[in-house]
């Protein structure tokens, strides 16, 4: 019996396989994750700080440590270094001080402020997707909106799911008055006109990203949890949990490693397009102005100023396109995760 | 009640309560079970039988002392009386903080072999999760036990890391019966272990089932619906009619004389291939089984029985000792045995 090779994949494994060979989803995937992996590492690649400055046998790391005064570096500006033409100047004079810029050196803040900067710029080599009505660099909001977009919707999925899955499991698993009272609970909530109540909120309320969390929050975990009593009273009946329950396993015990593990489907079939909700209310928001405070970079304020100028179609085109792309490359991975979970052979998709 | 007794279950009922209406009042009661009584000695097999949903896994359920985490409003009344070696406990009256290090003197085998070992776990899982409940066993010794378990129920030790799906119906339950040896119970509750599986397969569940008894000195209850599979395997048999008990006795003369009429017509649904018997008229029972919601009043038998007297509709009959260890449920057929 020495050849009996046969490898034995759990369930998951095998939907994890499947997967990747849905190659539309897959590769989206992949490239979301490399993509926002990225942009925890915005400062380094998009920013007006240098990243290294040697000057007078000193290395300086202005990214790291902040803010320096032109006058630090010899430079005669009024407040902050602009490091892009201390490097040019220093160039020029082929002194034997040098710094190193990060690869696209705008920062999204720097406005109208900062000497050289223009509104209103079109595309061009320097600012790849021009400038905006006060003078920020397009391209580079873009990108630092996209990371507070997916992790916004990454934190609020994440929150929705851990309440429900504790609230809702507890309520399929106990039952009973338990079930009863949050069921009560629910009822009333979502009779809340909600959209107002975050309105009234983040109009009384300086909102931040935090307290948006928060607030979609409270909002969101009731569809999660309805979903995961579902699940868990479903499951909670099948013998497998008698079983369990005889051999005196807890409570926690049998929700946590029993009947979880047998409702991650719609979990993580779901997760996808939680994520798109996610985005697109932080969109929905900010473009209200009831989102981040200014001038945290965000698609949905970027969006409102593009409409007021729309004839500098960058500006508009800009925060669309990045919705557009981010949005389908999750519906695509939403998709493949949901025919990678199909018990049915057959693939529609490929 | 001789020394030799495991459990002794005394007048056991299980109600579960029916809410409606906005404020889930209680609106009625479904008496799966209702008063029964029975008892199992050590190493004994007694066999329980009678229609689908007559309260058969709820009598289990019961005796391992799981219903209240799966109805939270259940009712349980009566007494479950277990005479381990090391004491008396009543398992329908234990705390579940107490109940703990008792779970693993009766364990069950589940009716439905895909919805009983949980699908993301590996066989060797399933097989180790009550052993590290119970046991201070470590990894290595687990490991050794699920392999020795493995092959006492006839499977090779080295599918243990397979995965639920892998298995067939009958092998399968031959892993639902390794898990209900792991910790060596004294009861075994098995319910409808084999009407699940093809007919080929039953004869050899069962064949192992009684060969596991015999090397573990284990006793069962035997849950079936049909008396043909009991007979032959239970010292003693229990006939189940909609939460009551109709009859109890052993096992021989339950199938040989049945008094009960429910038992005559269950008996005379069985097909023989005695060929003594083939005379016997069969009786065909009229109607359904009324619902545990709504149970007749008196002999909840009487919508249906044969021999049914109007006074039958009064009062529930007695569970009375017709001859030696043989109880039964039926004023009527008493009567006419002292009549004849
Ligand atoms: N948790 C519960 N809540 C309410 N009613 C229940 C519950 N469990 C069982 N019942 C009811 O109790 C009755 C007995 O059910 P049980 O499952 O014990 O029957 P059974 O004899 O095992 O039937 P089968 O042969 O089909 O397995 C049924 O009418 C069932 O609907
Ligand atoms: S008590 Fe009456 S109804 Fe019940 S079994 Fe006997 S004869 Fe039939
Ligand atoms: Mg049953």
């Amino acid at each position: 019996m020495p050849e009996q090779q046969e490898i034995s994949l759990s369930i998951l494994k095998k939907r994890w396989l499947k997967f990747k060979t849905l190659r539309r989803g897959y590769y989206s995937f992949i490239l979301l994750i490399i993509l926002y992996g990225l942009s925890w590492f915005l400062p380094l690649l998009i920013n007006n700080r240098a990243l290294v400055v040697k000057y007078n046998d000193e290395i300086y790391f202005p990214v790291i440590s902040g803010y320096h005064a032109g006058s630090f570096f010899g430079q005669d500006v009024p407040g902050e270094t602009i490091y892009r033409e201390l490097k040019a100047t220093w160039k020029a004079e082929d002194s034997d001080n040098w710094l190193i810029m990060p690869p696209y050196p705008y920062s999204p803040y720097e406005d109208i402020t900062v000497q050289g900067n223009k509104m209103y710029e079109a595309p061009s080599k320097t600012h790849w997707l021009g400038t905006d009505n006060t003078g920020r660099d397009v391209f580079s909001r873009l990108c630092y909106a996209f990371n507070i977009s997916i992790s916004f919707a990454l934190v609020l999925s994440t929150l929705n799911y851990i309440l429900g899955v504790l609230i809702g499991g507890s309520m399929g698993y106990l039952g009973g008055k338990f079930d009863l009272i949050f069921q009560r609970i629910i009822e009333i909530w979502s009779s809340l006109p909600m959209l107002f109540v975050i309105i009234i909120i983040s109009s009384i309320i300086r909102p931040s990203f935090f307290l948006l969390i928060f607030i979609y929050t409270i909002v969101n975990w009731i569809g999660m949890t309805y979903l995961m009593r579902a699940e868990f009273y479903r499951e909670k009946s099948k013998d497998y949990v008698a079983a369990a329950l005889s051999m005196g396993q807890s409570n926690f015990k049998v929700m946590f490693k029993h009947i979880l593990p047998n409702s991650l489907v719609p979990i993580i079939t779901y997760f996808p397009f939680s994520i798109v909700g996610g985005i697109s209310a932080l969109v929905g928001l900010d473009y209200l102005g009831f989102g981040m405070p200014p001038p945290t970079p965000s698609w949905g304020q970027m969006l409102d100023v593009g409409l007021q100028n729309i004839s500098k179609y960058w500006m508009v085109m800009a925060p669309v396109g990045a919705q557009f792309i981010t949005l389908i490359m999750v519906v695509f991975i939403g998709e493949a995760v949901r025919e990678a979970f199909d018990p049915k052979v057959y693939s529609r998709l490929r | 009640m001789s020394k030799n007794t495991l459990v002794d279950v005394k007048n056991l009922s299980v109600h579960f309560p029916v809410h409606g209406g906005v404020f889930s009042k209680r609106v009625a009661t479904v008496k799966a079970v209702d008063g029964i009584s029975f008892s199992i000695d050590k190493k004994q097999i007694v066999g329980m039988v009678g229609e689908s949903g007559c309260g058969k896994t709820t009598v289990g359920r019961a005796m391992i002392n799981i219903l209240k985490y799966i109805s939270p409003e259940v009712e349980v009344g009566g007494s479950i009386e277990y005479h381990f070696d090391d004491g008396i406990v009543d398992f329908a009256k234990l705390k579940a903080s107490e109940m703990r290090k008792y779970r693993s003197r009766v364990q069950m085998i589940f009716q439905d072999p895909y919805a009983s070992l949980n699908p993301r776990m590996t066989v060797a899982q399933i097989i180790s999760e009550p052993l590290q409940l119970h046991t201070k066993m470590n990894a290595k010794e687990q490991r050794d036990r699920v392999g020795w378990l493995l092959d006492k129920v006839g499977l090779q030790p080295e599918q243990a890391r397979r995965f639920p799906h892998e298995f067939s119906g009958g092998q399968r339950q031959r892993i639902g019966i390794a898990r209900a040896l792991a910790t060596n119970p004294d009861l075994i509750i098995c319910d409808e272990p084999v009407s699940a599986l093809d007919v080929s397969i039953q004869a050899q569940v069962i064949n192992l089932m009684m060969d596991i008894q015999d090397e573990f000195d284990v006793s069962y209850l035997f849950i079936a619906h049909d008396l043909s599979v009991v007979e032959h395997i239970s010292d003693k048999i229990a006939v189940m009619y909609l939460g009551d008990m109709a009859e109890y006795g052993d096992a021989q003369d339950v199938y040989h004389h049945p008094r009960h009429p429910y038992s005559k017509a269950l008996l005379s649904a069985v097909p023989l291939p005695d060929p003594s018997r083939k005379n016997r008229k069969r009786i065909v029972l009229k109607g359904d089984v009324p619902t545990p919601l709504n149970k007749p009043s008196g002999c909840a038998f009487r919508t249906r029985c044969p021999i049914a007297q109007p006074s039958c509709a009064e009062s529930k009959p007695e569970f009375k000792e017709h001859a030696k260890d043989h109880f039964v449920a039926c004023p009527i057929v008493e009567k006419k045995a002292l009549n004849l």
